[in-house]
């Protein structure tokens, strides 16, 4: 018997999940190709409410169903009190996240292109050892629940990431960026050109005296701020009380210029989807706008403890219940065009990566990252790489207070769209 | 299945086809404070194979789905003929094996209903919470896994193996205003449920730890002769040195293949370090890798001496060496890479009265909190520690960092002590992206000089 039939006659409740993706990877270490793999993963998880409570079992097994079946009832006798119901069927935007180019790549096309990347990496920097790492899926999901919600989709997310590691003595140069998408785009190349250009502006060292000044962050750089903000807009850090934006909606926080969307709806991007891992419509949602908070993201279970609704953003894998977490962050680009930026700023730097990422009490608004690639401002031109610096603040206090927000934004590490974002004064600590 | 397995590698094209089928069961429940955070049972059945194609490379399949092994091993093939070797890659002979085995357990824990796993760490987190007012945080996690391993290759061998694994684990955290401390206890076994019944002390361990720490004062930097406990001698020995003596990390690394050079000294007299996964029972114990080659002891330094190193087939046949049974995946989802199994300081001679008897101001450091190791460097904190004072155990203190260089830190261990015992704690090594995957560490208690200790 089917195991949903079989479980809607022993719970009040129960969700059935499948999920099977075929994914190819192929990978070049320090300029050589390494390995080729595909995986194959086939499963089945299953969620049931009984007696108010909340039981999760999950199985990559297909022919031991009725085990699953018993585990899962058997976690429901031990779960915790269930606060809401599996949802009724809605009818969801069309996304585009299926592209038929992407699918049919074959694997000598994915090294074909790993050997474009490092013909535009070498010949600019013959000491440099790249790491290239390309994924290709295809992945398909069914979900389904006793009030008859059955759907199914399909996404064929490609992404590439590269790092390039140029070691020359004790200087170390690390750069690293990762772009993904679900549709074929033709300019898959860009990526390397970006790490090319910084590679050869960072070939001049120079320096630069620590104290405050004025710090732009590029797209890659942003992510320092965006981490702990996004955290501190994560709905489960909410109900918990540990976001410092808990219980703030309406307030004004930030700066004006600063917009923040959470957007699973964007044809073609690498977070999108129709719908959620609950199978909740995803949807924009409008988090802060214009420096006010609006909103959280949450999944069903923590949006009914926090007494809202789904916001479309339940993310899970086979084995985990689901949790609430961003599709595709976007801050929002602003007005002024980057070159007047640079142009404004008299003695400052420019950060592109920092080191330790999510290191530290991250959602309180802290953090502290020493800089892996940074660039000195003078006189508002790029005049060279700065070494052996570091930046912490809060962005509590710094996104309060923000001079531009740049025309010009990048999609970074795949799910991230962002601005150049100057913040006026900020503390850069280093040897000096 | 045998046979669809032995039928496929015989038709494999590739000059070398390794299958592993994997299928195991996992039960974990975790107490978080009051609340049960986790009470559930999961199933993960799959394979793996890979072609070698020795002039271009390896190709791997993963997957869930048995039915269609011959397509997924034609998969691998096709992966393995994209690929461009700058050397051929060859693999060290080991000889081809059929053996079925299967474990006993006294009381097999996959027949102990959850509510009964659930009481158990309910009751042990309960003892936890109650120890102490100042307790403000507790975890008390069960964990079982049952895997059944099948593991074929076309030069003939053909192994099924079991693999059972209970842990159970308790950390409390502790606050007097704004002083935080914790502790953590972890117990695993490889053999039956009843191993981790009657453990409150494991409980009442982690707890008193974490209370005590509170009125421990931070210890003055310096350099102290210490003598370290079995828990850290262990640790110590297996991130410290044993991860050097990985062919792969030593092949890759021109500065690691200087250091490591067959010969050197890298202690007194007195000092015996091997690797074996044969010893039975143990956390790394492995009878057979995951490229087939059978478990041996393989002695890495012998009286002061470095004279091994671990390797896979592929390491071994690159440095003209033999395969030594270190080959190991943390799932059907990874290919071997050269691991650790049970990783042991050889016992000696010393009774532990007679280590700390003749130091008059020194560190007893027990158990290890997290460390860090860069080649000769490293790093490690003990999860608590003791004064030395003429010659005996004194105060507690905290914040007990060891830091130094390998070379002259094994150079430096001048008595081993007498009471050799395997940790059987739950944590595992990780590398390449494969953790935790179980190991074993032992060891005596050690007496090193001249260490420095970081703090305040």
């Amino acid at each position: 018997m089917d195991i949903l039939t079989q479980l809607k006659k022993q719970t009040e409740q129960v969700e059935v999940l499948s999920l099977q993706n075929e994914k190819t990877t192929v990978e070049y270490e320090a300029n050589q190709l390494k390995t080729c793999t595909v995986a194959e993963t086939k499963g089945t998880a299953v969620r049931v409410i009984r007696n108010g409570q909340l039981g999760f079992a999950a199985s990559s097994d297909v022919s031991a169903m009725d085990k699953l079946a018993a585990n899962a009832l058997e976690s429901a006798a031990y779960g915790d009190k269930a606060p809401f119901s599996f949802p009724d069927f809605k009818p969801a935007p069309i996304v585009r996240t299926f592209d038929k180019v992407v699918a049919d790549l074959p694997i000598a096309r994915l090294v074909e292109i790993g050997k474009e990347m490092l013909d535009l990496i070498l010949p600019a920097a013959a000491e440099a050892r790249c790491n290239i790492s390309m994924e290709r899926s295809l992945f398909s999901a069914s979900i389904r629940n006793q009030k008859g919600l059955d759907i199914s989709f399909k996404t064929s997310p490609l992404s590439i990431s590269l790092e390039i590691d140029v070691i020359q003595a004790d200087d170390v140069l690390i750069l690293f960026d990762q772009v993904g998408t679900t549709v074929w785009q033709d300019d898959y190349l860009d990526l390397t050109r970006r790490l090319v250009d910084n590679l050869k502006r960072a070939k001049t060292i120079t320096g630069i005296k620590p104290g405050k000044m004025p710090v732009l962050f590029a797209p890659t750089g942003t992510l320092a701020l965006g981490l702990p903000l996004s955290q501190g807009l994560n709905g489960k850090d909410v109900y918990k009380g540990t976001s410092p934006m808990a219980g703030k909606i309406g307030e004004r926080l930030f700066n004006e210029k600063i917009t923040i969307i959470d957007d699973g709806t964007m044809d073609g991007k690498f977070a999108s989807a129709s719908y959620d891992d609950e199978g909740v419509p995803r949807r924009r949602n409008l988090l802060i706008e214009k420096g006010i908070l609006k909103g959280f993201i949450y999944d069903l279970k923590t949006a009914a403890q926090s007494g809202v609704e789904s916001t479309g953003n339940a993310s899970r894998s086979l084995f985990n219940p689901p949790v609430p977490s961003f599709t595709n962050l976007v801050i929002q680009p602003g007005e002024t065009a980057l070159a007047d930026i640079l142009a404004g700023i008299d003695e400052g730097i420019l950060v592109e990566n920092v080191l330790g990422l999510g290191q530290g009490n991250t959602i309180s608004g802290a953090f502290s990252n020493p800089l892996a690639l940074a660039f000195k401002i003078e006189k508002g031109e790029i005049v060279g790489r700065v070494k052996d610096l570091s930046i912490a603040g809060n962005i509590y206090d710094l996104l309060k207070n923000i001079s531009a927000v740049s025309k010009e934004a990048q999609w970074v590490y795949s799910t991230f769209y962002a601005p150049y974002i100057l913040i006026p004064e900020m503390n850069v600590a280093g040897k000096g | 299945m045998q046979d669809r397995i032995k039928e496929i590698l015989k038709r494999s094209k590739a000059d070398y086809t390794e299958i592993r089928i994997e299928e195991k069961e996992t039960t974990r429940v975790v107490f978080r404070g009051k609340d049960l955070e986790v009470a559930n049972a999961n199933i993960d059945k799959g394979g793996f194979i890979r072609c070698l194609i020795k002039d271009k490379g390896w190709g791997v399949a993963t997957f869930n789905n048995l039915e269609d092994l011959q397509n997924k091993a034609e998969q691998a093939y096709q992966c393995a003929q994209v690929g461009s070797v700058p050397e051929r890659i060859e693999l060290a002979s080991v000889d081809p094996t059929e053996n079925i085995t299967a474990v006993e357990m006294k009381r097999d824990f996959r027949d102990i209903p959850l509510a009964e796993k659930k009481a158990l760490a309910e009751h042990y987190n309960q003892i936890l919470m109650e120890h102490s007012g100042k307790i403000i945080d507790t975890q008390a996690a069960y964990a079982d896994s049952f895997t059944h391993l099948i593991l074929a290759n076309s030069e003939g061998t053909y192994i099924e193996q079991e693999k059972p694994s209970v842990i159970i684990s308790a950390f409390a955290v502790s606050r007097d205003g704004d002083n935080v401390q914790q502790a953590h206890e972890s117990l695993a076994t490889t053999q039956g449920y009843e191993y981790v019944l009657d453990k409150d002390e494991l409980a009442l361990k982690a707890a008193q730890h974490a209370v005590d720490l509170l009125d421990a004062k931070p210890v003055k930097a310096g350099r102290y002769p210490v003598v370290v406990d079995q828990t850290l001698a262990g640790v110590f020995i297996h991130e410290a040195f044993g991860h050097l003596s990985e062919a792969d990390f030593v092949y890759e690394n021109p500065k690691a293949r200087e250091m490591m050079t067959m010969g050197r000294k890298f202690g007194k007299g007195l000092l015996n370090v091997y690797d074996d996964g044969s010893i039975l029972n143990q956390r790394g114990t492995t009878l057979y890798d995951d490229e087939g080659t059978p478990a041996m002891r393989n002695w890495l330094i012998r009286e002061g001496i470095l004279v091994g190193r671990l390797h896979s087939r592929q390491t071994a046949a690159r440095m003209g060496e033999h395969a030594s049974g270190n080959a190991r995946a943390l799932s059907y989802r990874f290919a071997p890479i050269v691991r650790m199994t049970n990783t042991a300081i050889e016992n000696g001679t010393t009774p532990f009265e007679e280590l700390i008897k003749d130091i008059e101001l020194g560190v007893y450091a027990c158990d290890a909190y997290g460390g860090e190791t860069m080649l000769e460097n490293f790093s490690f904190s003990s999860g608590y520690a003791y004064m030395i004072r003429n010659g005996r155990i004194a105060e507690m203190v905290k914040d007990v960092i060891l830091a130094g260089n390998l070379f002259s830190t094994l150079e430096n261990i001048d008595a081993i002590g007498n009471d050799f015992k395997w940790l059987n704690t739950g944590g595992g090594c990780g590398k390449a992206n494969q953790a935790p995957l179980p190991v074993g560490m032992g060891a005596p208690h050690i007496r090193i000089q001249n260490v420095v200790i970081g703090g305040e």
